[in-house]
C-alpha cells in the first residue's frame, strides 16, 4: 500500500478523483476480483459436492452418509484406501530415503545417474506404471506367460507397486531437499566423536530429518489416496474410494453417493492439511549459517550399504524397466501376444485427436493458470488487506485436494444454466487451472520475495501510477515465474486424469482419458503409444523449463548485483 | 629421545587430488606435544583440506599421517584420537547443551554417572555450568562456541582441530574467545591445530604458524619469525603491509655482520641477522610501515635517511598513516603516538630513516 499512497500524494494535484481512487485501491480491486475467481471456481464446486452429499429429493438428509457407513462394501473401500495410503507412504519414504541418502552421501559417480532415474517418473503420467505392470505381469503379461504363472496382478498388490513407483520422485525430492539442507558437519561431528555410520543415522540424521520426513509422509499419503488412475486400472475387484466415485457417477449416475464418497476422501486430506500447516509450523531445526556444502562420500558400512544398494537398485531398475516396456509395447498391437512390429499405434486417429485436444486444453489452462498465479502471488505478497492469508491458503490448497472432488464439483456446479460449461474445452481448462494453481502462485511468491518493495516504491516515487509500475516494473521481474507457472500447469494438466475423467464428453476426448480407456479395454498398443507421445511432450516442456531456469538464474544474479 | 619430545603429529609428503585437481602438493610437518600450530593462508590454499585430512573426513591421495607414533592414514574419524570443532560449531540442535557435550562419552559407552560428572566438569571449564539444560537455539554465538569446544575436549583427544572457530563471532567477542581458547589450550597442554584466514588472529594465538599457498607450505615459524623474517614476498605481504625496496648487497663484514645495501636513494647500513645473502646479491628490503621513523626535513645528511615529499598525512589519534613519495615510488609509513601532527600536516618535505634491522629477501632470477 505504500506504493499506492505515495502515488496518491504525487498525483493529488493532477488526476481526477476517480482516477486517484482507482490508483490507490488497485491492489484491493485486483484482490477482490481474484478472490471471486477462487470462490467461484475452487470453493463453490467443493461446496456443491458437500451440499449434494447432504441433500436428497426432500431436502437436508444424512441418509447417504448412513448408507455409506452401513454398507460393508464402502467400509472395505475406505479401509483399502487408507491401507493403500499407509503402505504406499511407508514404502515411498523408505525408498525415497535410500535414494536421497545415496545421492547426497554416496559415491560421487552414482549420485547424478541415481538422481536422474529417481526423477524420471515425473515426465510420465502416473498410470504409466499400471500400464507397464499389465504388460509384464497381467494375465497375458510377458513374465506371466514366460514363467507360466497363475498370479493375480489386479488388486491391492498391483496398485501398491504402481503407486509406489509413481510417487518415488515426490518422496525423493522432498527427502533429498531436507537431506541437502542438513549441515554435513553435524554428521561429521558425530562421526568424529566416535559414532559409527548406523549410530549417526539413528541419533543424528533421522531425528533431525523427522519434521521433513513427516511432511513428506503426509503429502504422499494425501496424494496416494486421491490418485485415481492406478487404482482404477489395476484395482480389479478390490474397491478403492477414488475409482468407486467414478463408477458411482459414470456407471450408476448416483451423484449423491458419489459426493459422499468424495467428501469421505476429502476428510483425511483436511486433517492432514491442518497438521501440516499448524502443528508442524516452526518445527524445524535451525543451525548456524555457513554455506550448504555437498557431503563428501564416506566409507559406508556394509550394514547400511548392502540394504541401501539393494533398495535403490531395485527401485531404479523397476523405473527404467517400466519405461522400456511401455516404449516396446507401443510398437506392437499387444506386446507378447502379437509379435508383428507395427507403427500403427502412433497413427491411431482417436489417439492423435485426443492428444491434440489435450494440448489445446493444457495450453488454455497454462495461459490462464500462469496469469492468475502471478497476479495471486502479487496480491498475496504485496497486499495489506484482511484475509490475505486465507487467499493464500485457498490458492495453495488445490493440489492437495482429491481430483475426483473437483471433477464431481465441476460437474455439479457448471452443468446447468446460467453457467453451463460442460462439454466444452473451457470446463476442462478451468478445472486444471484451479487444481494446479499452487505451483504458479508459489513460483511467483518466491520471485517476489527476492525483490525489494523499494523498487516499486522508487517507480511510484518517480510519478508512475500503479498500473504503470505494475506493467513496467513488476511484470518484467515476474516473467520467469509466469513462464514457470505456464510450463508447469501445462505439464501437469496434460497428464492429469482424476478430475477430467468426469468432465470429458464423448465428442471431446483427452489423451489421459484415452490411455485409461485403452488400458482398461486391453488396447495395450494404443495405450502405450499415447503414453509415449505424452512423455515426449512433457520431456520437451521439461527441457524448455530447464533452459529458462538456467537463463533466469543468470538474470537473477544480475539482479542481485545491479538492481536489488 | 624421550616420549615427551616425540612429535604428537607428523605429516609426511601429503598429496590430495580432487579428480585431476591437486589441492595439496606434498605437505610435511611435525607438531610438537602441547603446541598450538596455525594453518594460515588465503582461501583455496588447502588449509581446511589439510585439517579435514588429519581429522579423517577426507582421504589422502598419498603420504602419511602419524599420530603419536601410530600411522592413522586408513582410520575413519570415529577411530582417530582427534576431535574437530567446525566453523559453524555443528552442535546437535535436537539435544540440550549437556547432551551435546556428553554425546561422545555416551557413544563411547561411559557409565551414566561418570558422564554426568565429566559433563559438569567440562561445562564448568567453559563457564556454562548453568546452561546444561538449555537447547542450542537458546544460546548466543559465543556460548555455542564454548559448547562446541567443551564437546571436542570431552574425550581428551590427542590433537584438537579447530576450523576457523572464531569467524562466526563479532569482532569484540572474537578477541575475547581467542584469548580464552589460548589460555585453556595452554592450561590443558593440548596439542592443537588451528585454521584461519586471519593472519593477525593466527599471529596472536599460535606457537607456530604454517603459512600455506596453492597447496604448499611456504614457511613454518613462530609469529615473530614469520613477521620479521618472512621467507618471500608473498609471506611478507600476507602478514601485514610492507614496503619493498630494491637493492644490491655491496659489502658484508664477516665479524660484525654489518652490511651495506646500495639502493637508488643511496647506501643503507644494516645489521645482517640472516645468513642466506652474499655479497653482490640482488635483494628486496622488507620495510614495515611502523619500523620507519618519519621526521621533518632537517637538511642534515645522515646515514640511512632518505628525503621525500609527504603526499598525505592521515591523523587518527594513536596513529598517523602517512604516504611519502620518493622519486617515482611511494612508501607507506605508520607513525605511532604522533606528537607533532600539526607540523606534519603543514609539511611538504620530510625525511625517513630506514632501520638497521631491516630484513632482506633474495631476488630470484
Amino acid at each position: 500500500m505504500a506504493t499506492a499512497e505515495l502515488s496518491v500524494k504525487l498525483q493529488a494535484g493532477s488526476g481526477s478523483r476517480v482516477k486517484d481512487f482507482l490508483n490507490a485501491n488497485m491492489i484491493n480491486i485486483l484482490a477482490a476480483f481474484l478472490f471471486l475467481l477462487l470462490a467461484f471456481f475452487l470453493l463453490y464446486p467443493i461446496v456443491a459436492v458437500l451440499i449434494k452429499s447432504l441433500r436428497g429429493p426432500s431436502g437436508f438428509t444424512l441418509e447417504y452418509y448412513r448408507a455409506f457407513f452401513s454398507k460393508n462394501y464402502y467400509y472395505q473401500s475406505l479401509y483399502n484406501t487408507l491401507l493403500l495410503g499407509a503402505v504406499n507412504t511407508v514404502i515411498c519414504l523408505v525408498v525415497g530415503f535410500c535414494l536421497a541418502y545415496m545421492t547426497t552421501r554416496g559415491p560421487w559417480l552414482l549420485r547424478k545417474p541415481l538422481k536422474i532415474i529417481s526423477l524420471i517418473p515425473l515426465i510420465a503420467p502416473p498410470y504409466l506404471f499400471a500400464l507397464s505392470l499389465i504388460i509384464l505381469f497381467g494375465r497375458n503379461g510377458l513374465i506371466t506367460r514366460a514363467l507360466g504363472l497363475q498370479w493375480e496382478l489386479y488388486g491391492f498388490i498391483g496398485v501398491v507397486i504402481s503407486q509406489t513407483l509413481a510417487f518415488i520422485p515426490l518422496a525423493f525430492m522432498m527427502i533429498e531437499s531436507t537431506l541437502m539442507s542438513l549441515n554435513p558437519n553435524l554428521e561429521e561431528s558425530a562421526y568424529d566423536m566416535g559414532a559409527s555410520e548406523a549410530t549417526i543415522l539413528r541419533t543424528i540424521t533421522i531425528p533431525l530429518l523427522a519434521p521433513g520426513l513427516l511432511k513428506a509422509a503426509l503429502l504422499i499419503f494425501v496424494m496416494t489416496i486421491a490418485e485415481f488412475g492406478n487404482a482404477a486400472i489395476l484395482g480389479g475387484r478390490t474397491p478403492f474410494l477414488a475409482p468407486d466415485t467414478y463408477t458411482m457417477i459414470t456407471g450408476e449416475s448416483d451423484f449423491n453417493m458419489g459426493s459422499v464418497l468424495s467428501v469421505v476422501l476429502i476428510a483425511p486430506c483436511i486433517v492432514i492439511f491442518i497438521v501440516h500447516n499448524y502443528l508442524l509450523e516452526g518445527k524445524k531445526f535451525t543451525t548456524i549459517g555457513g554455506k550448504p556444502v555437498a557431503s563428501e562420500p564416506r566409507k559406508i558400512t556394509p550394514l547400511i550399504k548392502v540394504p541401501f544398494t539393494i533398495i535403490t537398485t531395485v527401485a531404479a531398475g523397476a523405473i527404467l524397466i517400466c519405461f522400456a516396456v511401455v516404449l516396446a509395447a507401443s510398437f506392437y498391437k499387444i506386446l507378447g501376444v502379437t509379435d508383428r512390429f507395427v507403427f500403427s499405434n502412433y497413427l491411431d486417429f482417436t489417439s492423435n485427436q485426443a492428444i491434440y485436444n489435450s494440448i489445446r486444453v493444457s495450453l488454455v489452462a497454462a495461459v490462464i493458470g500462469a496469469t492468475v498465479g502471478v497476479l495471486l502471488a502479487y496480491v498475496i505478497v504485496r497486499g495489506k488487506f484482511f484475509g490475505r492469508s486465507f487467499i493464500e491458503m485457498v490458492s495453495l490448497s488445490g493440489f492437495a485436494l482429491p481430483g475426483t472432488v473437483l471433477g464431481i464439483g465441476y460437474l455439479l456446479a457448471f452443468s446447468a444454466p446460467p453457467l453451463k460449461l460442460t462439454g466444452g474445452i473451457m470446463i476442462l481448462a478451468l478445472n486444471c487451472v484451479f487444481r494446479f494453481l499452487a505451483v504458479g502462485v508459489e513460483a511467483g511468491i518466491s520471485k517476489l520475495h527476492q525483490i525489494h518493495i523499494e523498487i516499486e516504491e522508487a517507480s511510484a516515487d518517480l510519478g508512475a501510477s500503479f498500473l504503470t509500475t505494475f506493467r513496467r516494473i513488476v511484470l518484467p521481474i515476474m516473467f520467469p515465474a509466469f513462464i514457470a507457472g505456464f510450463i508447469y500447469t501445462f505439464m501437469t494438466a496434460i497428464v492429469s486424469l482424476s478430475a477430467v475423467v468426469f468432465l470429458v464428453s464423448p465428442g471431446f476426448q483427452l489423451a489421459a482419458v484415452k490411455i485409461f480407456d485403452a488400458a482398461v479395454y486391453g488396447e495395450i498398443g494404443i495405450a502405450s503409444a499415447t503414453t509415449i507421445k505424452l512423455v515426449l511432450i512433457v520431456m520437451i516442456c521439461m527441457m524448455i523449463l530447464n533452459y529458462i531456469t538456467k537463463k533466469t538464474k543468470i538474470g537473477s544474479s544480475l539482479e542481485k548485483k545491479g538492481v536489488a | 629421545m624421550s616420549a615427551n619430545e616425540k612429535p604428537m603429529l607428523i605429516l609426511r609428503d601429503i598429496h590430495k587430488f580432487y579428480g585431476t585437481n591437486e589441492v595439496l602438493k606434498g605437505v610435511s610437518l611435525e607438531v610438537k606435544r602441547g603446541e598450538l600450530v596455525t594453518f594460515v593462508g588465503p582461501s583455496g590454499c588447502g588449509k581446511t583440506t589439510l585439517l579435514r585430512l588429519i581429522g579423517g573426513f577426507t582421504e589422502i591421495s598419498s603420504g602419511e599421517i602419524i599420530l603419536d607414533g601410530q600411522r592413522i592414514n586408513d582410520l575413519p574419524p570415529n577411530l582417530r584420537d582427534t576431535r574437530i570443532c567446525f566453523q559453524n560449531y555443528a552442535l546437535f540442535p535436537h539435544m540440550t547443551v549437556a547432551e551435546n557435550v556428553g554425546y561422545g562419552l555416551k557413544i563411547n559407552k561411559w557409565p551414566k554417572d561418570r558422564i554426568k560428572v565429566r559433563v559438569a566438569e567440562l561445562l564448568e571449564m567453559v563457564e556454562l555450568e548453568a546452561f546444561g539444560d538449555r537447547m542450542i537455539d537458546n544460546l548466543s554465538g559465543g556460548q555455542q562456541q564454548r559448547v562446541a569446544f567443551a564437546r571436542a575436549l570431552s574425550l581428551e583427544p590427542k590433537v584438537l582441530l579447530l576450523d576457523e572457530p572464531l569467524s562466526n563471532l563479532d569482532a569484540n567477542l572474537r578477541l575475547v574467545m581467542r584469548e580464552e581458547i589460548r589460555k585453556l589450550q595452554e592450561r590443558l597442554h593440548i596439542t592443537t591445530v588451528f585454521v584461519t584466514h586471519d593472519q593477525f588472529e593466527a599471529m596472536a594465538i599460535s606457537d607456530r604458524l604454517v603459512v600455506m599457498r596453492d597447496g604448499l607450505i611456504e614457511q613454518v615459524g613462530s609469529p615473530i619469525e614469520i613477521y620479521e623474517k618472512p621467507a618471500n614476498e608473498f609471506i611478507a605481504s600476507f602478514v601485514g603491509y610492507v614496503n619493498f625496496m630494491d637493492g644490491r648487497v655491496e659489502s658484508i663484514d664477516g665479524k660484525t655482520r654489518n652490511a651495506v645495501v646500495a639502493t637508488e636513494y643511496g647506501d643503507i647500513d644494516i645489521r645482517l641477522e640472516q645468513d642466506n645473502v652474499r655479497n653482490g646479491d640482488e635483494v628486496l628490503m622488507v620495510v614495515r610501515p611502523e619500523s620507519v621513523s618519519l621526521s621533518l626535513d632537517s637538511g642534515v645528511e645522515r646515514p640511512n635517511v632518505i628525503r621525500g615529499i609527504l603526499k598525505s598525512y592521515m591523523y587518527a589519534g594513536s596513529i598517523a598513516k602517512c604516504t611519502v613519495v620518493i622519486g617515482d615510488k611511494k612508501m607507506i609509513i605508520d607513525q605511532y603516538n604522533p606528537r607533532d601532527a600539526q607540523q606534519f600536516l603543514r609539511a611538504a618535505r620530510v625525511e625517513i630513516e630506514i632501520p638497521r634491522s631491516v630484513h632482506l629477501l633474495k631476488k630470484r632470477n
